[in-house]
């Protein structure tokens, strides 16, 4: 039996190629996700660094470990995806061949026995393949967090055994996975059946297909429905969660949209040969239409989805802000500055807020465990009354009690456990205070929001005149803050900006930092589905060298031959894109619905741009890979493939 | 037809690597209007014979005449518009497009070359073929010997300068090769030139005129003939 798989290897190097292509990657991928995981495992801080600056480095290996445990998550469930829907797919196109197998006296059992041989082969040599490529992919996943901020220069994730123990049985059992249901499939489908490529042979919408895809289906549409009613959090976990169960249902049910767009195919080429050609193709190749729409929903509705996800809860910080702020202006400047905003004319409120180099250790009681936490950043000094009167948050304790030796809970801390009438102790210029936590503020929608609230009295005027400060102002009745603004400036004190104008900057800024982590998150993932898309035209394409044989014989030219199948190639790029936005659109849908409860009114933003570059790239990609492949499969003389032997 | 020969090949040869000469030096008119078979044995170079004439494979030496244009040393584009217009096949694989239906298949040729083909002519064709009733049907969906009759009823609404035919009944039934060779002698006997390659002295029978290869030679000619007498030669040429 081996030299019968030797043998088809030989014939059909280029099914096997893309088969350990895909499990390679898939590999590669998740590996490299878990080996930079596991070295942002344990923080390495420097001796002889400051409590802030090690806090920084503690925070940005913390965001990366999270970071890359998406990435993780996403990468093992593209691999699981691709890897299985390739496999799937190699075992479907080589139908008739099994048929002969069986003709010639091979039992079912026999049948599946050789397809997981070879998926065992295949997805081993796939895993061997994929482990050193995951060294570099590694790299680059690296090099990426250290280019964004978030670990120091000196980062390295060494080569872990571990992520190879975890990464390498994920391509072998998930080849074995995608093969085995498409060859019990096989197995079971009539002989002549399959030489004929009729009857259940022929029937694209399997059972499995209709009960992954219904099933998926409704879980998908189930919690979008549900994500209608939820809050921030549940629609993002939801939006993720149904970014991968969309595409799985609607891949799965893919050629049910086929005729429609053979339909519009129509009606967009007119009755033409070639346009005729393409549709009927199209409509005969469904098997191989859905294994090349299938990373691209997935690409689609990923990409979408999350980036969608993240830029609209920047918009959200933007949208709250301007909620939260009470007030016509934003004054950035120092702090000795700060104090001389209340001096300019047609200023009626200023509300100052100082960062201050304090750190404050605090204990944390949560499910009846406590710990003790020492934080740097995020602690600021205000005046309490003038804070009250600039920003409408609903204090637990009431802001008017932070007096002399007291101290708020930050909206960056709620929900944290520290208590009200708890103390904690902070190291102000170099002499430690204990304070009483007076107050808590709820917490807002942004990131990296204020953690303590401290008087301003309690620390030094010199401390607070180094410090940075942004001010709030409101402008008496009757003054234009245009002219406030103007008066600022002109004093030398700082920069001016309208409240509404400092929200969307602040928003605006989250977004600019939004792409770096959605390029480390989704970075090789992308790519990797794309790969996928070009491996499944291949695949499909390689195997049609007799059909384009009789085309050619026919009268088609070569390059319209080649063009045909481009045309049919780019209908399926469109199904794959249609339904991958689908996908997203539902994913966002509660994304919208949760800002109406969060900030008052529904908000979303769609990555138009980046949807275009998607879209356009898919384009790009599949035309030059069924066009390369097409114009390579017809090179062969025609009258060689399809003439009488002798 | 406003020419007299329909195919001339003039001293051809044509050889593959290492020196394997399929063909030797062939000389051979094909005339307007006659169905002319060629037979010879296993290696003989027939099929070669045929590719070359249809312009399907390029020759090594000499020239060919197909449809009164010299198509040596033709381009594809050139020989591809040919295919469309004066040249017709009948393959023993049928070389039917296996996405498109039967009246699909019919009329895509002519399509190519942008004719309209209206539905009517094609339904007409697929009627004398006697598969009036299966113009929906795809190939899969259709017998060897039905496949053959719409390979056959592509190249009767094309009316080619020459329709060529390789082994035409070498995968069909005797029942449907004897109707398929009765609607090419039908074909033929409304002016159709025919050129076809094939083993079977009983389908070479039905042809106007044999001509016999041997060693990539043409060795000998039978005008009228009879099964009886194919065979008997064949016989001799292989003994």
């Amino acid at each position: 039996m081996l030299w019968m798989s030797l043998s088809t290897l030989a014939e059909r190097w280029r099914l096997f190629a893309g088969a350990i292509l895909s499990v390679a990657l898939g590999v590669a991928l998740v590996q490299s996700a878990i080996q930079v995981l596991v070295a942002t495992g344990e923080p390495e801080v420097p001796a002889g660094v400051s409590g802030r600056e090690a806090e920084a480095i503690r925070e940005g290996y913390a965001g990366a470990a999270t970071l890359l445990g998406m990435t993780v998550m996403l990468a093992w469930f593209l691999a699981v995806f691709v890897v299985a829907s390739t496999f799937a797919f190699t075992v479907a196109q080589r139908r008739r061949e099994l048929a002969l197998f069986r003709l010639v006296g091979a039992g079912r059992g026999r049948v599946v026995r050789l397809l997981l041989a070879e998926g065992l082969l295949l997805g081993a040599a796939g895993s061997a393949l994929g482990v050193p490529l995951g060294i570099p992919a590694a790299w680059a996943q690296a090099r990426l967090l250290v280019a964004l901020g978030m670990l120091p220069d000196d980062f390295a994730a060494p080569f872990s055994g571990a992520a190879v123990a975890v990464a390498a049985p994920v391509g072998v059992g998930v080849a074995l996975l995608g093969v085995l249901s498409a060859a019990v499939r096989a197995a079971r489908v009539r002989p002549l059946e399959a030489l004929r490529d009729t009857g259940g042979a022929a029937r694209v919408m399997t059972a499995t297909r209709w009960v992954c895809g219904l099933g998926s289906l409704a879980l998908t549409v189930w919690m979008v429905v549900a994500a209608q009613s939820a809050d921030v959090l549940g629609a993002v976990m939801v939006a993720l969660v149904v970014s991968m169960t969309g595409a799985v249902a609607l891949s799965a049910l893919s050629p049910l949209a086929v005729p429609l767009t053979g339909r519009a195919l129509g009606a967009l080429l007119g009755g033409g040969p070639l346009g005729e050609l393409a549709r009927a193709n199209l409509a005969d190749g469904v098997r191989r239409g859905a294994s090349v729409a299938a990373p691209l929903i997935v690409l689609v509705s990923l990409v979408i989805g999350l980036t969608g996800t993240l830029q609209s809860l920047a918009l959200f910080v933007g949208e709250d802000l301007k909620r939260v702020v009470r007030g016509d202006l934003v004054v950035a400047s120092s702090g000795a500055a700060a104090d001389r905003i209340a001096a300019i004319p047609g200023v009626e409120t200023v509300s100052a807020q100082f960062t201050v180099p304090v750190s404050v250790t605090a204990t944390l009681r949560e499910e009846g465990r406590k710990r003790r936490a020492t934080y740097h950043a995020g602690v600021v000094a205000v005046d309490p009354a003038a804070y009250a009167r600039t920003h409408r948050l609903k204090a637990r304790g009431g802001l008017d009690r932070l007096r002399g030796n007291t101290v708020a809970v930050g909206p960056g801390l709620d929900g944290e456990g520290i208590r009200l009438g708890s103390t904690v102790t902070a190291r102000v210029a170099g002499e430690r205070r204990t304070l009483k936590v007076v107050a808590a503020l709820p917490a807002t929608m942004e990131n990296y929001a204020e953690r303590f609230l401290l008087p301003r009295e309690i620390v030094p005027a010199g401390v607070l005149a180094k410090a940075e400060a942004e001010s709030v102002v409101v402008v008496a009745d009757g003054t234009d803050p245009g002219e406030v603004a103007e008066r600022v400036r002109a004093a030398g004190i700082g920069t001016a900006r309208t409240v509404a104008r400092w929200a969307e900057d602040r928003s605006e800024e989250q977004q600019r930092g939004n792409v770096g982590i959605l390029a480390a998150l989704m970075g090789l993932a992308a790519v990797y589905a794309l790969v996928a898309v070009v491996n499944a035209v291949v695949i499909a394409t390689s195997e049609r060298r007799v059909e384009f044989a009789n085309a050619r014989v026919t009268g088609l030219s070569r390059p319209q031959v080649v063009r045909a199948a481009v045309i049919e190639t780019w209908a399926v790029t469109t199904i794959g894109l249609l339904l991958g936005c689908l996908v997203a659109a539902g994913a966002l849908a509660g994304i919208r619905a949760s800002a109406i409860a969060a900030v008052g009114r529904p908000l979303l933003a769609v990555p138009w741009g980046l949807l275009l570059a998607l879209a356009a790239g898919a384009y790009a990609v599949s035309g030059a890979a069924s066009a390369w492949s097409a114009w390579s499969a017809t090179r062969i003389p025609p009258v060689r493939l399809i003439a009488a032997r002798e | 037809m406003t020419y007299g020969n329909a195919v001339e090949l003039h001293e051809v040869s044509r050889e593959y690597g290492l020196g394997v000469r399929a063909l030797d030096g062939v000389s051979a008119v094909f005339p307007a209007g006659t169905w002319t078979a060629v037979m010879g044995p296993s290696g003989s170079g027939k099929s070669t014979l045929l590719h070359c004439a249809a312009g399907l494979e390029q020759v090594t030496r000499g020239r060919v005449l197909l449809a009164g244009r010299d198509i040596t040393a033709a381009p594809d584009a050139a020989l591809t518009a040919m295919r469309r217009r004066s040249v017709g096949f009948v393959f023993q694989s049928f070389n039917l497009i296996g996405s498109l239906t039967a009246e699909q298949n019919v009329a895509l040729p002519l399509k190519l070359s942008g004719v309209r083909v209206p539905r009517r002519d094609v339904h007409a064709a697929l009627a004398r073929v006697g598969l009036g009733d299966r113009v929906r049907h795809r190939p899969r969906e259709l017998s060897g010997g039905q496949q053959q009759r719409v390979a056959i009823a592509r190249a009767m609404i094309m009316s080619p300068a020459v329709l060529f035919a390789d082994e035409p009944t070498g995968a069909l039934d005797s029942a449907s090769a004897r109707t398929v060779l009765g609607l090419m002698r039908e074909m033929a006997d409304a002016g159709q030139t025919i050129v076809m390659v094939t083993h079977d002295p009983a389908a070479a029978a039905r042809a106007d005129a044999v001509v016999f290869l041997a060693d990539g030679r043409i060795v000998d000619r039978l005008v009228r003939p009879t099964a009886t007498r194919v065979a008997d030669r064949l016989v001799r040429l292989e003994g």
